[in-house]
C-alpha cells in the first residue's frame, strides 16, 4: 500500500483524458494504453478496501488521476453529509488526485437521496447556500475543489439570475475552480433556449480548470426539443464547435471524454480523445 | 404564478413529484412548451432507472431466480418503501432481503431472502478494509502460551447460516449447471471472505461455523471451541484454525485480557 505522504500530487495536463469505467479497468491495467490522464468516480472508492482500491493504486501509479464525485449533493437544503465528506477527504489524502470535483446540483431532501444531479433554482438563496457548501468542502479537503455545471430538463418559474450568472458568481464568491461541461452548456442551450456562446463568454476564465465532453441523446415525439445528457454516444458536431470556441476563449485545458451508458471499446474513447487532442494542438499552435 | 418557495420547500415538492407522492411541486416548474409534470417525469424515470439498476448489480442471483419482470417490479416497490439514504449508491439496497421476506408474491420462494442476504454480504466483503494476515511463526509461538488466545479475523469475513441449501442455490442461480436445481432440503452455513481481489464463498459444517462466529464476536479460542463442541462433539479446533490461517483470515491475536495487536 502506498503511503499518502510519499505520493506526490501529479497535476492533470492540458491534454485529452478519458473517464475510466469498471469494464475498461483490467485492460488499462494490463495494457497501459497511452492516455494522458484518467478521471474516476470518487464514490466507487468509498469502500474501505478490496480489489477496487488495489486497481486505483495501480492506475494512480501510472497516470495522473482526477476524482470526480456525483453524490455530495452540495445544493441540498439538508446539511452536507459529514460522513460522505470525511470519506472523500480520506480518499483525497490517500490518492492525492490532480483535480477533485462534484456538481452544481442537489440530490437529497429530508434525508431521502434521489441519486441524481438535480437542477437548482437560480435564486440568491440557492447561490448563498452553494457558496457556503463549496467553502465547507474546500476547508475540509484543504485544497481547491471544482464544481461542474449540469444538464437539466427543466427550469423553475422563480429565478433571480441566469444559469451562467449563477455559475460565474458561485465560482467567484466561493473561490473554487470550475469544471466546464461544454456538452451540458449545449444541451441546456437547446433545452432552455439560451445562447451557448453568451454562456461561454460569461464564464470566469481564470477559474476554469477542466472541460468535460460527452454525447447526448434526443428525446423524441415531444412538442419541444429535449436533449438528454446520456453519456451514451460520440460527442455531437455542435459540441465540438462549442469546444473549439471554449478553447479559443480559455486556452488549452485538461479535457475529459465521458461515456457511461452503452460503453464501447476503449479505442472508441481514445478516438474521441484524439479529436479533442487535435483541437488542443491547434490551440497550442496558435498560442505559440 | 405561485409565490416563490423556499429552497427546502421546492426540493420537497420536487422529491414528492419524482417519487409519486403528489404533483404539487410541478407548480414551480416552467413548462416552456411541455407540461411541467412531463419534465419532472424525465427525472422520475432516470432516478428510478439508476436505483433499480443498482439493485440489479448487487443482487444478480435474486434477479436470475425471479426473472427480470418480477425483479423490476419488486425493485420499483423497494426503492419507494426503503428510499436511498446516502449519496453513495454502494449503500443502497441493504434492506432488500427483509423487503423480499415480507413480499407476499415471493412467499413461494422461501429461500429468496437468504439469497439476498448472501448477496449483500458479498458486497460488504468486496468493499471491506484490507488487512495483512498474521506471521505464521508468531502464531505457532503463541499457541504454546498458557493463556487462551483471542483472534482478530479479516475485516472481509462474513458468515450466514441458512435453513436452505443457500450456497448451492446461489451457485446455480449465477451459473446454472444441469436441467434443474436438485435440493435435498438441508441447510447450509456459508463463509464469505475476500481472496485476492475476489469474494470467495464456501459452505462449512455447523460446528466450524459456530466456532468462527464465536471467534468473530470476540470469544477466545477455548470459549469458541466449547460453543462448537456443543454443536458437534467431534469438532476439530486445530483443523478449523488451520483453514482460517491458510486463507489468511487471522490478522491479529492477543492473549486473553490484552488488547489486540
Amino acid at each position: 500500500m502506498h503511503d499518502a505522504s510519499t505520493l506526490a500530487m501529479r497535476p492533470i495536463p492540458a491534454a485529452a483524458g478519458i473517464g475510466l469505467r469498471a469494464p475498461h479497468l483490467q485492460r488499462v491495467l494490463a495494457e497501459r494504453p497511452r492516455v494522458p490522464w484518467f478521471e474516476m468516480h470518487s464514490e466507487n472508492f468509498f469502500g474501505a478496501g478490496g480489489a477496487i482500491h488495489a486497481a486505483l493504486e495501480r492506475v494512480r501509479a501510472d497516470y495522473p488521476l482526477s476524482l470526480h464525485g456525483v453524490g455530495l449533493s452540495l445544493g441540498s437544503a439538508d446539511a452536507l453529509d459529514g460522513e460522505h465528506l470525511a470519506t472523500l477527504r480520506d480518499l483525497v489524502r490517500r490518492y492525492q488526485p490532480g483535480l477533485v470535483s462534484d456538481h452544481i446540483c442537489w440530490g437529497a431532501v429530508g434525508g431521502v437521496h434521489l441519486n441524481d444531479l438535480l437542477p437548482l433554482p437560480f435564486t440568491v438563496e440557492a447561490l448563498d447556500l452553494m457558496v457556503s457548501r463549496v467553502q465547507q468542502v474546500q476547508d475540509a479537503l484543504g485544497r481547491e475543489f471544482l464544481v461542474e455545471n449540469v444538464s437539466s430538463y427543466l427550469t423553475f418559474e422563480h429565478a433571480d439570475m441566469s444559469e451562467w450568472e449563477f455559475v460565474a458568481e458561485l465560482v467567484r464568491r466561493a473561490g473554487c475552480g470550475l469544471l466546464l461541461d461544454v456538452n451540458n452548456v449545449y444541451v441546456n442551450s437547446i433545452n432552455h433556449g439560451f445562447d451557448a456562446h453568451a454562456y461561454l463568454r460569461a464564464m470566469p476564465r481564470a477559474a476554469v480548470r477542466e472541460i468535460h465532453l460527452a454525447g447526448f441523446t434526443r428525446k423524441e415525439a415531444l412538442d419541444v426539443p429535449l436533449l438528454i445528457d446520456s453519456h451514451s454516444r460520440p460527442v455531437d458536431a455542435a459540441v465540438w464547435d462549442l469546444y473549439a470556441e471554449a478553447l479559443a476563449l480559455l486556452g488549452p485545458l485538461p479535457t475529459l471524454i465521458e461515456w457511461d451508458q452503452d460503453l464501447p471499446e476503449l479505442e472508441v474513447l481514445q478516438a474521441e480523445a484524439g479529436r479533442a487532442e487535435a483541437l488542443l494542438d491547434a490551440r497550442r499552435a496558435r498560442a505559440a | 404564478m405561485p409565490a416563490a418557495p423556499a429552497l427546502r420547500e421546492l426540493q420537497r415538492g420536487f422529491a414528492d413529484a419524482v417519487l409519486g407522492r403528489g404533483d404539487a411541486g410541478a407548480r414551480w416548474v416552467a413548462g416552456a412548451g411541455l407540461a411541467p409534470t412531463a419534465r419532472l417525469q424525465v427525472y422520475a424515470n432516470a432516478i428510478a432507472r439508476t436505483q433499480i439498476d443498482t439493485l440489479r448489480a448487487t443482487y444478480p442471483a435474486v434477479l436470475a431466480l425471479v426473472g427480470a419482470e418480477f425483479f423490476e417490479a419488486a425493485a420499483a416497490r423497494y426503492r419507494l418503501r426503503y428510499p436511498s439514504t446516502r449519496g453513495n449508491l454502494q449503500a443502497f439496497g441493504a434492506a432488500f432481503a427483509d423487503f423480499l421476506a415480507a413480499l407476499p408474491e415471493a412467499a413461494a420462494l422461501a429461500y429468496l431472502p437468504d439469497v439476498a442476504r448472501l448477496e449483500w454480504l458479498r458486497q460488504e466483503a468486496a468493499l471491506a478494509a484490507d488487512a495483512e494476515p498474521i506471521d505464521p511463526a508468531a502464531w505457532l509461538a503463541a499457541l504454546d502460551a498458557p493463556t487462551p488466545l483471542q483472534l482478530v479475523l479479516h475485516p472481509s469475513l462474513r458468515l450466514l447460516a441458512s435453513a436452505h441449501p443457500l450456497l448451492t442455490i446461489w451457485r446455480y442461480a449465477i451459473a446454472p449447471a444441469g436441467d434443474r436445481l436438485q435440493l435435498d432440503g438441508r441447510g447450509e452455513q456459508v463463509v464469505l471472505w475476500r481472496d485476492g481481489g475476489e469474494v470467495a464463498l464456501a459452505a462449512t459444517d455447523a460446528a466450524s461455523h459456530a466456532c468462527i462466529a464465536a471467534l468473530a464476536s470476540g470469544h477466545d479460542l477455548d470459549a469458541a471451541q466449547a460453543v462448537a463442541l456443543a454443536v458437534d462433539a467431534d469438532f476439530d479446533l486445530a483443523a478449523c484454525l488451520r483453514s482460517l490461517i491458510a486463507q489468511g483470515l487471522v490478522v491479529a491475536f492477543t492473549q486473553t485480557g490484552e488488547r489486540p495487536t
